[in-house]
């Protein structure tokens, strides 16, 4: 009688593993695709720009640096690897696509051309999609690491060794100053 | 609020069974109904059937045929919904609908792709967004071609955000559910109710629907206002940016939002209701109950004092910043810019320098003071009073009712009206209205934008007009109002004539009208090319001598 209530009890825990083991997997997972998807939205970012600069630059001749500096910072992202250093060159990038917003401001010419136009908007549009992306990545990895640290959860995570993930950080001086972002956005 | 978009996705709704049981219940009686007349013969052989077992199969009838019921409404919801509205994918070629295009994409980013949500424009002149969903999975977001027009891109956003988050927590499946199991027979009603004598009479056929319509109205203490709510929390979430909603909502309660065109068992789904009513300005218990939206005034004031806290994260931010070279204790202002985004801190001389800087200009020092329009804080209004650059003897007395400031005596027609010099609006005595419409052509005549403007907003008010007309007249039209700058008292907003359909604010008391920036002009430009509607086709405009 009493080993046939332990073998029950085995089973129920054995079971209780499986599910707990499973959801783990499951949720990290979907952190994993959401890092991806930024991954994907950044792909996209990366290409526009050389579009974008190559369209301006005929115009905004006397505006070498700030284009120069764009330059540099997209190859600074492509070439970044965690997330870490990816968030820091990304915001790097932010920070100069903003100052070339705000410059082209001042260049009529740029301002009614259908093609700088349309750049904007995709632009705008990557750096929402980015945000959002972010957004996502980082409301998961939250829920993640709640799953991983809650009793009794945490020592079957322990036990099969999951790994917390990093978040990605928010853009310190965008939210500082929010006309970086600003010039972004609007059409 | 649960955390992703996945954990709302497996949640279960158990309104949508209550909605079940209530139809059920509604076939249980028209069953039992029918039934009854024949009970006597039935107790003949109720040896060999038994009541319990008439019930029983009163149950299961009723039972398959609200199950039936239920999956037909339900199933196909969504495209019901886009075909009745006429309305059309948009189009990629399109600038406009392109960027409608690109933030569908980025709304997508946010729900993980779990789940797609179509996108569709209603081509209509009013102002309106609404968002369905259907038992299939489908969902779909509407927004009318007059919205997508007058919002700037982070509005827009904002409008999206809102409605994926009422398809995200699930209460739109609901309302859906709700529209489309009781409210077709709300559409039916609007259609066979005999309006022609100006009574109300329904047709005969229809008064069990009727009974069931009063009754579908309790259906709306389900359809509680507070999703409205979190459905504006849950857009400013997503994209950060509370007031470009705020105004969005200003936008719309000030405009047409599509009655008439939008029919009223779609009402709940909309982002404001299109029938203006009184309930849903009106606070208290009964209104909570009752009513599907909540007013639009508290709604603001919410998205508003969400502002708040999003500038004090900034200024905290920008105060640990070195090389801002603030000093404290002078006073540091964020300014809305127009192109709806928060921009800042500045200084008074900064904010002076700033060419876009008006009274209507959404500002906030970012501590105690709310966000609130530029002409409210003394300090700012004083810049405004340093810009009026004219004749001291030139100043009226009185202030507009827009922006607050002292509008300036000019000479129109050769009659003296008061303009304001930052909105353009002109505020002229009535009296002196038949001098100026009697004296057009005499020195300007209507250039070409105040010729299409004039068309454009007569064709829109005629079918408002109409729509009107066909609506109950009883009900007030509470839209936020101006308020006259003489007695104080709310201006009435109306059209200007029966003929001419141009909207204007007048107060009875005092005599005098108010014209927004180009009102005037359009409808002197109606009169001088004798654009008038015609009365047989609503929403036509004919010229009369052509």
């Amino acid at each position: 009688m009493f080993a046939w209530i332990l073998l029950a009890a085995l089973g129920l825990v054995l079971i209780w593993l499986v599910l707990v083991y499973n959801g783990l997997v499951s949720i990290r997972n979907d952190v994993q695709n959401a890092w991806k998807q930024i991954d994907v939205q950044l792909k996209r970012r990366h290409d526009l720009i050389p579009n974008l600069v190559s369209t301006v630059k005929g115009v905004m001749e006397f505006e070498q640096d700030t284009l120069e500096k764009v330059i540099s910072a997209r190859a600074m992202a492509v070439s970044a690897g965690t997330p870490a250093s990816k968030a820091e060159s990304e915001n790097m990038l932010t920070q100069a696509l903003g100052k070339l917003f705000a410059v082209m401001e001042n260049y009529p010419a740029l301002k009614s051309n259908q093609n700088v136009m349309q750049l904007q908007e995709e632009l705008t549009s990557t750096e929402n999609r980015i945000s959002f992306a972010r957004q996502l990545y980082n409301d998961l990895v939250a829920n993640y690491r709640t799953k991983l640290q809650v009793f009794p959860n945490n020592v079957v995570s322990s036990f099969f060794n999951f790994q917390t993930e990093e978040y990605f950080g928010a853009e310190e001086a965008d939210r500082a100053v929010p006309g970086v972002n600003l010039s972004m956005r609007g059409k | 609020m649960p955390l992703t978009f996945i954990d709302i996705e497996r949640q279960k709704n158990w309104r949508i069974w209550v909605f079940f049981l209530a139809l059920m219940l509604l076939y249980v009686i028209v069953c039992l109904a029918f039934a009854v007349p024949f009970l006597p013969h039935a107790a003949i052989f109720s040896k060999t059937f038994g009541i319990g077992r008439f019930l029983a199969s009163v149950f299961l009838i009723s039972f398959m045929i609200a199950g039936i019921h239920f999956f037909f409404a339900g199933y196909n919801a969504v495209s019901s919904v886009v075909t009745s509205l006429d309305a059309q994918p948009p189009d990629p070629s399109d600038d406009v609908h392109k960027t409608l295009l690109n933030i569908m994409q980025e709304i997508h980013v946010v729900t993980g792709s779990r789940r797609k949500i179509q996108c569709v424009v209603i081509p209509t002149l009013s102002l309106n967004a609404l968002a369905a969903a259907d038992l299939k999975g489908e969902a779909v977001i509407g927004i009318t071609e007059g919205l997508l027009s007058r919002l700037k891109r982070p509005q827009l956003e904002a409008v999206i955000a809102h409605e994926t988050n009422h398809i995200r927590s699930g209460d739109c499946l609901e309302t859906t559910l709700a529209a489309s199991l009781f409210g077709s027979l709300a559409s039916l009603m609007d259609r066979y109710t005999d309006t022609a004598e100006g009574r109300h009479i329904v047709h005969p056929f229809l008064w069990p629907a009727w009974v069931l319509l009063k009754l579908s109205l309790l259906l709306n203490m389900f359809i509680s206002r507070e999703r409205e709510y979190r459905a504006d929390a849950g857009a400013v979430r997503m994209t950060r940016n509370p007031v470009a909603l705020a105004e969005t909502l200003h936008l719309l309660s000030r405009s047409w939002r599509g009655a008439g065109f939008i029919g009223s068992n779609y009402e709940m789904m909309c982002i404001v209701n299109p029938q203006a009513t009184a309930l849903d300005e009106a606070e208290g218990f009964w209104a909570d109950l009752f009513s599907t939206h909540p007013p639009i005034a508290k709604r603001i004031d919410l998205l508003l004092s969400m502002a708040h806290v999003n500038i004090s994260e900034l200024d905290t931010k920008a105060t640990s910043r070195e090389e801002n070279d603030h000093q404290p204790g002078q006073p540091a202002y964020y300014a809305m810019s127009p192109r709806q985004q928060w921009q800042g801190p500045f200084t008074l001389t900064e904010l002076e320098k700033l060419p876009w800087l008006s009274p209507l200009t959404w500002i906030t020092n970012g501590k105690q003071q709310p966000v609130d329009r530029a002409w409210k804080e003394p300090l700012i209004n004083a810049i405004f009073t340093a810009r009026l650059t004219c004749d001291q003897d030139a100043l009226s007395d009185t202030t507009c009712p827009a922006c607050n400031q002292p509008l300036v005596r000019e000479a129109y027609e050769g009659t003296q009206v008061n303009v304001c010099h930052f909105c353009a609006g002109t505020l002229v005595e009535n009296d002196k209205i038949p001098r100026i419409l009697a004296r057009t052509n005499r020195e300007r005549s209507c250039t070409e934008r105040i010729n299409a403007l004039a068309r454009a907003v007569m064709k829109r008010n005629q079918l408002k007009n109409a729509q009107q007309k066909l609506s109950d007249l009883r009900e007030q039209h509470p839209v936020p109002s101006l308020s006259c700058p003489k007695c104080k008292n709310p201006m009435f907003r109306t059209f200007f004539s029966a003929a001419y359909e141009i909207e204007i604010d007048r107060c009875s008391f005092c005599g005098i009208t108010w014209f927004d920036q180009d009102e005037l002009e359009m409808l002197q430009c109606l009169i001088e090319n004798r654009i008038v509607p015609d009365s047989t086709e609503p929403g036509h405009v004919r010229l009369a001598n052509s």
